[in-house]
């Protein structure tokens, strides 16, 4: 093993003096901060807009008190659904009969002020029955005969923060640690026959399973780091910014220390498949611009089982799902990030199945480092 | 003398191609060795057999006792390639780049400074060897290349086609290294479509046309009555057709 520590050692001093790869991972660590902060100022500009709802017809006495409560201004106008394709948010008639609503809802600022305005005329419809009601002597929580009190066993704010981090932490730390080292190990593969410095590399006596060994480790070793960079600026990011108020305090988002340690287990165990997988990818190009070219549908593999949180947020799979290699990673820590637990089998299941993947990725490095085409191609 | 390199019926097919064809050669310790022919005759692929970066598909090659199919490992420690591709690592220093290979070739950790330092002085590598590998000349690239293909210090010696990229001045100093190489007693192989240079630096020669040895022997034999090597190889590859 002793070839395996030179090589690796070699191999870190070549990427630390790499510009390309530590470009790469100042930017992953810079570009998720960045992202966050111009979400959460669309978010929270979203939320403090004011929209316009164009009208016609006599508006119901205090009715204006409660639109303009609401962050929506009102405006006359000669034909409101005319004017609602683009003059406004939202036109409204009033007439005898009630309220003609016209709004376009491919605009959305129109869903936006509709939900508003939804609010507005339940508010107003409950306030002026119980005020008929009361008129007539008759008390008005007749109409609400079984009242409800909510409890939330957890602040909707943390919940929130939850939903987002449940996303986000997977899909960042996946990312990084297929993205973090890939230059890495398309140098170290692919650029390593580009240079002709192969040949020379295997004239050694060194075993070359010892040698792939310390290539795949400080490849390995960079994902980790990109992955821990990125994930470690987005969570400074998201200290900054606050996800609603919870118990008259500002909520932040923070990872708990259970969740951070299966989150850096979960990232040496993807560091090193991906360093495996990527490293045999490259050893199959000839330069490092088809190394590119082979590893870009990584990209598009890797990205869509993080998305499955995103688009079925209940998704509650059998332990067979957890066999499913990035699939389960996803999986763990959305369950550990949401329920602030560890399903230990769970955990084990997927630990295995990285394992035994990562295993394949180094066997079929390894056969592909090892063929004789590979020089003969060269 | 001992044959250092022995080379028996060697066959060995590439693709479609039936690249060697028998290919039998003895090269001895204390000599330098020629192996000439035409591009595509198997120089390349004979010397990448013998170093064992290739398998044999039939016949057996050996150097100095160790079979090149059972202890490859053993064969890489004794013997040092260098070829026309002046590959380096970049962004490491050229006295990085020979340290590198001298900890693979298994070098004890005390002994890899002064092993390095010894190359680098007998190659008068000195002004360059703190430079990054990206900007040096290709002089200055191939030494680097020679000096961590000696750095281990190996008794089998293998040059193919090597001055082929570089200039004058630097063909020289490689044609003088050779030959320093044999004096300290290493066996020489030096693979060359330049007979030239073979005719004035081998003591004996292996002509090789499509995989086969068309004719082999002492130097001074082989050209025979013709009036140079050149005229002799043609004469032979031209028969062999």
């Amino acid at each position: 093993m002793k070839a395996g520590a030179i090589v690796f050692r070699k191999e870190m001093r070549e990427i630390l003096r790499d510009r390309r790869t530590l470009i790469a991972i100042g930017l992953a660590a810079l570009a998720t901060p960045l992202v966050l902060f111009v979400i959460s100022q669309v978010s929270t500009r979203t939320v403090a807009q004011a929209y316009t709802v164009g009208y016609t017809g006599t508006m119901p006495a205090g009715l204006d008190v409660l639109f303009n409560a609401t962050g929506l201004n009102l405006k006359l106008v000669d034909d409101p659904a005319e004017a609602a394709k683009q003059q406004v948010d939202i036109g409204i008639v009033f007439s005898d009969k009630g309220l003609d609503e016209y709004y376009d809802p491919t605009r959305q600022s129109a869903q936006i002020a509709d939900i508003r305005l939804q609010a507005i005329l339940s508010k107003y419809d409950a306030a002026k029955v119980a005020a008929s009601l009361q008129a007539k002597g008759v008390d008005p929580s007749v109409l609400n005969p079984l009242p409800v009190s909510v409890h939330p066993l957890s602040s909707p704010a943390q919940a929130a923060g939850n939903s987002f981090l449940s996303f986000f932490l997977p899909y960042i730390l996946i990312t990084m640690s297929l993205t973090g080292g890939l230059s890495a190990a398309l140098d170290t593969s692919a650029g390593e026959r580009e240079r002709k410095t192969l040949e020379s590399l295997l004239l050694t006596p060194a075993p070359r399973g010892n040698i792939l060994i310390g290539k795949i480790l400080a490849v390995s070793v960079i994902s980790l780091v990109a992955a821990i960079a990125a994930i470690t600026s987005m969570l400074i990011a998201l200290s900054q910014i606050s996800f609603g108020v919870s118990q008259g305090e500002p909520a932040h988002i923070g990872l708990s220390p259970l969740a951070a340690g299966v989150m850096i287990w979960l990232a040496v165990l993807l560091a090193a498949s991906f360093a495996s997988l990527t490293i045999a990818l490259g050893t199959l190009a000839r330069n490092f611009r088809q190394g590119q070219a082979y590893a870009t549908p990584l990209y598009f593999i890797t990205i869509f089982p993080a998305s499955i949180v995103l688009f079925i947020p209940d998704f509650n799979p059998s332990l067979a799902y957890y066999l499913i290699p990035i699939l389960n990673a996803v999986l763990v820590l959305r369950d550990v990030i949401v329920h602030g637990t560890v399903a230990w089998t769970a955990l084990a299941v997927t630990t295995l199945s990285l394992v035994v993947t990562g295993a394949v990725c180094f066997y079929a490095a390894l056969r592909l480092f090892t063929r004789e085409a590979l020089l003969v191609r060269s | 003398m001992e044959a250092a390199v022995r080379v028996d019926r060697l066959e060995k097919t590439l693709g479609p191609n039936k690249v060697l064809r028998g290919i039998s050669l003895e090269a001895r310790s204390g000599e330098i060795f020629g192996l000439l022919g035409p591009n595509g005759a198997g120089k390349t692929t004979t010397l990448r057999v013998i170093c064992t970066l290739l398998g044999p598909d039939a016949g057996s090659v050996d150097v100095l006792g160790f079979d090149t199919r059972t202890q490859p490992e053993e064969v890489r420690r004794r013997v040092g390639v260098v070829t026309a591709e002046i590959g380096v690592y970049p962004r490491l220093s050229a006295r990085e780049n020979i340290a590198y290979f001298a900890e693979l070739s298994g070098i004890r950790d005390g002994e890899v400074s002064r092993r390095v330092d010894t190359v680098i002085e007998r190659l008068d590598m000195g002004s360059f060897a703190k430079q990054r590998a990206e900007s040096l000349s290709s002089g200055q690239k191939q030494k680097v290349a020679i000096a961590r293909a000696i750095v281990h210090d190996p008794p089998v010696l293998m040059f193919d086609e090597p001055t082929s990229n570089l200039d004058v001045l630097a063909s020289r100093e490689i044609r003088d290294f050779m030959v320093e190489s044999k004096g300290r007693g290493k066996c020489v192989i030096f693979s060359t479509h330049v007979l030239h240079d073979a005719e004035r630096l081998c003591d004996r020669v292996t002509i090789i046309h499509e995989g086969r040895v068309v004719a082999g022997g002492p130097t001074a034999e082989v050209r025979g009555r013709y009036q140079d090597l050149e005229d002799a190889f043609l004469s032979l590859v031209e028969a062999a057709r």
